[in-house]
């Protein structure tokens, strides 16, 4: 056997050169996206260095729309239907800590019935968007049960909140003041019913998806999130909850009537994709809890809705409220010079902040850890580019 | 748990399955039951009656002509525009009522709390598809329409699953 050394010299004598490949040509660029099915309207450019990645540059804004720009031109409630554009399938969410900073601004008290109901459907909503999450995580790792059982079952949240707001998705349900309107008749023990069915389903969901040896080889110990390092990148929601940091803004910064339900923050402390995308598993769990509690500490009858004048406008001034939506922190920045216009209108979104993570998280890891460690960011690529 | 284990598991929780029914809707032979008759405005409380927030309703004899539905829609969609009647009303003498193009619509809603004379209110309808884009514009007197919706299918659950039934 001739080694390595011995076959260099060798050629050297037959007047060969051995030209060493340079680091550019050995690094290929990869463009996923913006028409890759799972990375949604987003790219990020990869380097590869064989099979593992070097280099990640996420690139977002393909489905810029001015939202922020959009609020200038309307008034408050006429920027209800557009503001829940971004991620429609948490439209409640959305519009909630909009309604809340705008009610801080022009000075209204929610009556109490009224801010049962928006936690209700807040909650409703938030189970909605995580099927919709789990589905497509669990196509991207090619289990298409996982696929379609959640979007099978995100049809009994639907449901529930077609009878209460009236729409499938786009709800525009949230107002300055309150709900649009009282519950219809019967949706308390509809509600409970779906809902203890749906916990039983989520037993299945256990067996088939997240105990399945296949699913926990391809995402335990990929991608890990150190403590600190979440907390410096400043990532939120089931994110930084996965990295062992419990900060829930529902618990950290009670709205409505959040200081009154006793739920629990669910954390893990692995901080890799598995502990990722068990997270929002476990928030499902628990939004079940805490819609059984909301709908049974609910007084029963009385005024869903302040009043408002057509045109509402505070005195100048900001105000600046954030709710816990599916993907984190989701806050509002609203400024009123008085008028019935705002006059500049910031949203902070959870996506946003968790996609910063990504170029930190990938570097290192193979092409094929690639989707399980994107979309267990939990970021939905509109709302980020709003 | 081991690893043979959880495979068996798994693979027991998905053939469970075959014998479970579908719950899969199947449209158009089953449609959706709805609550009441669509989204309306309660005068009484100044809130909104829960309902389907489809196609909308003009109630020809209470409607003035004061734009305020075109006006809320404004910063929205844009999609109700006030058009010219033939027939005479007492309380409308502009003769002008709302029309809705409803390939800009959004089913907020917002129109319905923005009537002060309870004129416009939605309905459950909302296979509203055309194969042009001008037969997506309703005029009033297309509104004035009661829409005739049959839906008799929910959500049934019971120890064998959910199924729509
Ligand atoms: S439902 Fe909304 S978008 Fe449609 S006509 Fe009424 S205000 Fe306009
Ligand atoms: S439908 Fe209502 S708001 Fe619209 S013009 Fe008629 S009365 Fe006025």
């Amino acid at each position: 056997m001739t080694s390595l050394e011995d076959k260099v010299e060798e050629s050297r004598k037959l007047g060969l050169q051995i030209v060493k490949e340079s680091e550019e040509d050995r690094l290929m660029t990869l463009s996923v996206g913006p028409q890759h099915p799972g990375s949604g309207h987003f790219r990020f450019i990869i380097k590869l260095d064989g099979d593992y990645i070097v280099y990640c540059d996420p690139d977002p804004g393909y489905v810029h729309r001015g939202e922020e720009k959009m609020c200038e031109y309307r008034n408050v409630i006429q920027n209800i239907p557009h503001l829940e554009r971004p991620v429609i399938h948490d439209s409640n969410n959305v519009t909630y800590s909009y309604s809340l900073a705008i009610e801080e601004l022009v000075g209204i008290e929610v009556p109490r019935r009224g801010q049962f109901i928006r936690a209700i459907a807040s909650e409703l909503n938030r189970q909605v968007y995580t099927l919709y999450w789990l589905a497509i995580y669990g196509i991207f790792l090619g289990h298409s049960t996982m696929f379609m059982w959640p979007t099978g079952d995100r049809e009994l949240f639907i449901d529930l909140l077609e009878a209460l707001t009236g729409a499938r998705v786009t709800h525009a349900f949230n107002i300055p003041g309150g709900v649009r309107n009282d519950m219809p008749d019967g949706f308390k023990d509809r509600c409970i019913r779906q809902v203890r069915y749906f916990e039983k389903r989520l037993k299945e969901y256990e067996d088939i998806f997240y105990n399945n040896p296949l699913f926990r080889q391809r995402t335990e110990q990929v991608g890990v999130l150190s403590k600190e390092d979440a907390a410096k990148l400043g990532v939120t929601g089931s994110v930084v909850r996965a990295s062992g940091i419990p900060y829930d803004i529902r618990k950290a910064e009670p709205y409505d009537i959040y200081n009154e339900i006793d739920f629990k923050v669910q954390y893990m402390k692995s901080g890799d994709s598995y502990a990722r995308s068990y997270v929002p598993f476990l928030d499902m769990k628990e939004s079940c809890h805490i819609i059984e509690d909301l709908l049974d500490k609910m007084p029963e009858s009385g005024e869903v809705r302040a009043k408002l004048q057509p045109n509402p406008k505070g005195p100048p001034g900001e105000a600046y409220r954030r709710v816990e939506s599916g993907r984190g922190a989701l806050g509002y920045y609203v400024v009123s010079d008085g008028t019935p216009k705002p006059y500049r209108v910031k949203i902070s979104v959870g996506s946003f902040r968790n996609i910063l993570a990504l170029p930190y998280l990938l570097v290192g890891q193979k092409l094929a850890d690639m989707p399980a460690i994107y979309w267990s960011l939990n970021y939905w690529p509109v709302e980020a580019d709003r | 748990m081991t690893t043979a284990g959880g495979f068996i598991k798994a693979i027991e929780s998905g053939t469970k399955h075959l014998v479970i029914r579908r719950f899969t809707l199947r449209y158009p032979e089953q449609k959706l039951k709805f609550v009441g008759d669509g989204y309306q405005f309660d005068p009484k409380r100044g809130v909104g009656i829960a309902g389907y927030r489809g196609r909308h309703i003009l109630i020809h004899d209470k409607c003035t002509g004061c734009q305020l539905c075109a006006i809320a829609c404004e910063g929205i969609a844009e999609a109700i525009g006030m058009v010219k009647v033939d027939e005479q009303w007492k309380q409308n003498k502009k003769a002008i009522m709302p029309q809705i193009d409803y390939g800009k619509c959004v089913f907020c809603g917002l129109c319905v709390d923005a009537c002060p004379f309870y004129a416009l209110f939605m309905t459950n309808d909302y296979e509203l598809s055309s194969f042009t884009k001008e037969h997506l514009i309703y005029t009033p007197g297309q509104l004035a329409i009661k829409p005739k919706y049959q839906g008799d299918v929910e959500i049934v659950i019971d120890d064998r699953g959910a199924t729509h039934g």
